[in-house]
């Protein structure tokens, strides 16, 4: 052989499609596809987790059969549904209690609550919740908005069991009527509701402390000039999302000086659903892409930017058909994460998708998820402090999200595939010699390699089969490792060595794994290729 | 089993690390696949014009006809000086590759009609232009005037290597025993199948390494394979056309 030369490649950036492929040649540690994994917060690439059924191998739909979850979040010590024109409360996923009843207005007990005629939620659409802890409550009191009837306000307190506690519920008029009210949030300790049937273009706010108020002192309406679509709190200021343009509400508490001011009056928000909080800015989906309301050096002064570039084109299609898709988001703390699901439930769940942003010290880093159907998607913080997360399908469930090493049963399909890399010169062949996975693994696991040289081209000879990655076994630390259950030997960031075959003027490689395994994550490459001539 | 023709490429292809071919996409290769391929071919070409004489490029096996040893027999006929070497061939492309024009062996044994005592003896080979400074003239007088044949004692060789001639022209018919050797056929299927001994493919693979690593503009690879190459034909030819002892002949005793 002539004399082998390296090339060391180290996995960072993320999910690009907005770079062609000579641009790409200069960043090779970026991915031109990275489905079904997520920008480590530690760097590389990791194959994220599944979902489970929530209840398990026993869990049971709150509605009985496969109604569309429209909502969900963690609340108390289990989890709040809202599907099928109702809402349900469980605490293990296998027994529903259904709780969009009237209680009585010093509260019911389990057998009085349960007794109550139902509150219809006609016509319910997707979910809203809005937390307002307060002093002398066990979990605090929990809004709903879900696009029928009035905001539906939910309170338990007890810590035994569910049949020893006592229930609180009512309806919230905002504006003193009986209307369907789309979006609501909390701000400085205000209830805010937007969207309100007949109302779209007004701001609603309530009582200070008095979720529960919208016609005391302290409470009012503002009006803007444009359809809202979401609202969220931004450090002192309420942010307006309209379809055209940005607002924040200043002042909330002095009725003198409340005012609406104009943020941007060429950029709208595609979906309130899309808004969320990370990292110090509210970020949300505008039809040119994922934006941040970030603050600036003046104080009281907010600045519009765009995050999501490298993923340009991935959002322009869902920009182009957002109202075929159902726009759910959530932040994952622990891993910095923005999730988006954008899903249309005409098409099957292998076809689901969604996109994953973390947030590196360089900004935010993409990547995709493919067969995660989500209609309603939740995460807070239980009694203990532990951060939860829950999604719901079409299937009528309610899974865990971010958790196991399936689809709920079904195999995980990840790619994630390397830009076409031409070490240096696209003008020289070059033959493969062989490549060095840097990878970790957090169980047994078998991922496979594949290769395709200069861009694909079927002029070139291409492996027909994928290089055999082997089985990567996770590493055992000492004080960490199980007996009997970790693989002696295992390394911890282990150097996996693949024999490789080919030539071409340029290649790439794609990680590929399809099945129920733990995740992994790839750190990098080490590459050993021979050049072999310039015709 | 004999090597195949995707035995063989495939053992170059792995040995420059380079990707195999399926019996199924053999035919369809391309790039470096089908140089590899067309390599083996000019390989097996060049092994055949550097030494044509190679036994396993015989066109019989010699013997047939007991006790001669040539592989090829023609019969003359009368009056009749030129004879095709290869009978029925109808182009110098499908003529033998090589013949052995010092060992034409005339004899009556086995010829119809034929009685002891039988002519048998080695024919000499003379160049074209002694036969036709010494023996043209008188020869073709005899054929034309008084159709005065002989009995052949020497060969010649036609000047488009097609056929051998007899001096003088046969006056009967004589059977005509000489060692001939084909032409390798260019592989063209996956599963045609290699004429060297499994022993020495590698001469055929250097040979081959030795074109690739040109096209990869590797000549210090490629003087590599070359010396494989040269250091493989020598040990080949060694062993299957000189494994017996050396002698000197003195040509002088035929005249």
């Amino acid at each position: 052989m002539a004399r082998s030369q390296p090339y060391t490649v180290a996995c960072a950036g993320g999910l690009v499609k907005s770079a062609n492929s000579i641009d790409l040649l200069r960043t090779p540690g970026v991915a031109r596809e990275l489905r079904n994994f997520e920008v480590s917060i530690e760097g590389g690439y990791r194959r994220i987790n599944g979902f489970t059924k929530f209840g398990g191998a026993s869990a049971t739909r709150p509605t009985g059969s496969a109604s569309t979850i429209n909502g969900v979040i963690p609340y108390a010590d289990g989890v709040i549904a809202v599907a099928g024109n109702a809402i349900y409360f469980s605490q293990d996923g296998i027994t529903w209690l259904q709780v969009n009843r009237i209680s009585s207005v010093g509260g019911d007990n389990y057998t009085a609550f349960t007794g109550q005629a139902i509150a219809t939620r006609t016509g319910q659409g997707q979910a809203q919740f809005a937390l307002f802890e307060s002093a002398g409550t066990d979990y605090g009191e929990i809004m709903i908005a879900d696009e029928s009837e009035d905001i539906f306000s939910f309170r338990m307190e007890g810590t035994g069991a569910l049949n020893t506690r006592t229930f609180y519920a009512k309806e919230i008029a905002p504006n003193g009527a009986n209307a369907t009210v789309k979006y609501i949030t909390s701000h400085d300790h205000h209830l805010i509701a937007a969207g309100v049937e007949d109302n779209e273009t007004t701001v609603y706010y309530s009582v200070h402390n008095d979720p529960n108020n919208f016609s005391g002192a302290g409470a009012g309406a503002i009006t803007i000039s444009d359809t809202i679509v979401g609202i969220r709190g931004f450090r002192a200021d309420l942010i307006v999302f309209c379809e055209n343009s940005i607002h924040k509400l200043i002042n909330i508490d002095d009725s003198q000086t409340v005012a609406i001011v104009s943020i941007a009056e060429n950029v709208g928000c595609l979906s309130g659903y899309s808004i969320q909080e990370i990292g110090g800015d509210l970020v949300f989906l505008a039809p040119d892409g994922i934006r941040t309301v970030a603050g600036t050096a003046r104080i009281g002064d907010v600045e519009l930017g765009t995050v999501s570039k490298a993923i340009q084109p991935l959002l322009n299609d869902i920009a182009r058909s957002v109202d075929n898709y159902v726009i759910t988001s959530m932040v994952h703390r622990d891993k910095s994460q923005y999730r988006l699901f954008y899903t249309d439930t005409t098409l099957d769940v292998a076809q689901q998708r969604g996109i994953i942003g973390t947030l590196r010290p360089n900004g935010f880093e993409w990547s995709e998820t493919r067969g995660i159907e989500v209609t309603g998607i939740g995460t807070a913080f239980n009694e203990i402090g532990v951060e939860e997360h829950y999604h719901g399908s079409t299937t009528g469930y309610v899974y865990v999200h971010d958790t196991g090493n399936s689809f709920d049963g079904s195999n995980i399909l990840a790619r994630f595939g390397t830009p076409d890399y031409d070490y240096g010169d696209l003008g020289t062949l070059k033959t493969l010699h062989y490549l060095k996975v840097s990878a970790s693994a957090e169980g047994v696991v078998t991922p496979d390699v594949q290769v395709r040289f200069d861009y694909g081209s079927t002029d070139t000879p291409q492996p027909p089969n994928l290089f055999d990655l082997g089985t990567i076994d996770p590493p055992s630390l000492f004080g960490e490792a199980i007996f009997g259950t970790n693989v002696f030997g295992g390394a911890e960031n282990p150097l996996i060595r693949i024999p490789l075959q080919g030539s071409g003027y340029s290649n790439n490689f794609t990680i590929i794994s399809d099945d129920s395994n733990a995740p992994y994550t790839i750190n990098g490459f080490y590459i050993d290729f021979i050049p072999s001539g310039r015709r | 089993m004999a090597t195949t023709y995707l035995d063989i490429t495939n053992e170059v292809l792995r040995e420059l690390n380079e990707l195999p071919l399926t019996s199924a996409n053999f035919a369809s290769a391309i790039g470096l696949q089908q140089f590899v391929k067309d390599a083996i071919n000019k390989s097996i070409f060049d092994i055949a014009n550097e030494e044509p004489q190679l036994p396993f490029l015989s066109a019989g096996l010699s013997g047939a006809t007991d006790p001669f040893y040539g592989n090829v027999t023609v019969a003359t006929t009368a009056g009749t000086r030129w004879y095709l070497l290869k009978a029925g061939s109808s182009s110098l492309a499908d003529d033998y590759g090589s013949v052995d024009w010092d060992d034409f062996y005339l004899t009556t044994i086995n010829v119809s009609g034929e009685t002891a005592p039988y002519v048998s003896k080695g024919l000499k080979f003379i160049n074209l232009e002694d036969w036709k400074r010494y023996y043209r003239d008188s020869e073709n007088e005899d054929d034309a005037n008084g159709q005065a044949y002989g009995e052949p004692v020497r060969v010649i060789k036609s000047p488009d290597s097609r056929k051998f001639g007899l001096s003088p022209i046969p006056d009967k018919e004589y059977n005509v025993h000489f060692y001939a050797f084909n032409k390798p056929t260019k592989l063209t299927a996956y599963s045609d199948t290699i004429v060297f001994p499994e022993q020495y493919s590698n001469v055929i693979t250097s040979r081959a390494r030795y074109y690739v690593w040109q096209f990869k503009e590797s000549p210090q690879q490629a003087a590599f394979a070359l010396e494989d190459h040269k250091k493989a034909m020598r040990h080949m030819k060694s062993n299957l056309m000189n494994p017996t002892p050396r002698v000197m002949t003195d040509d002088r005793r035929y005249f």
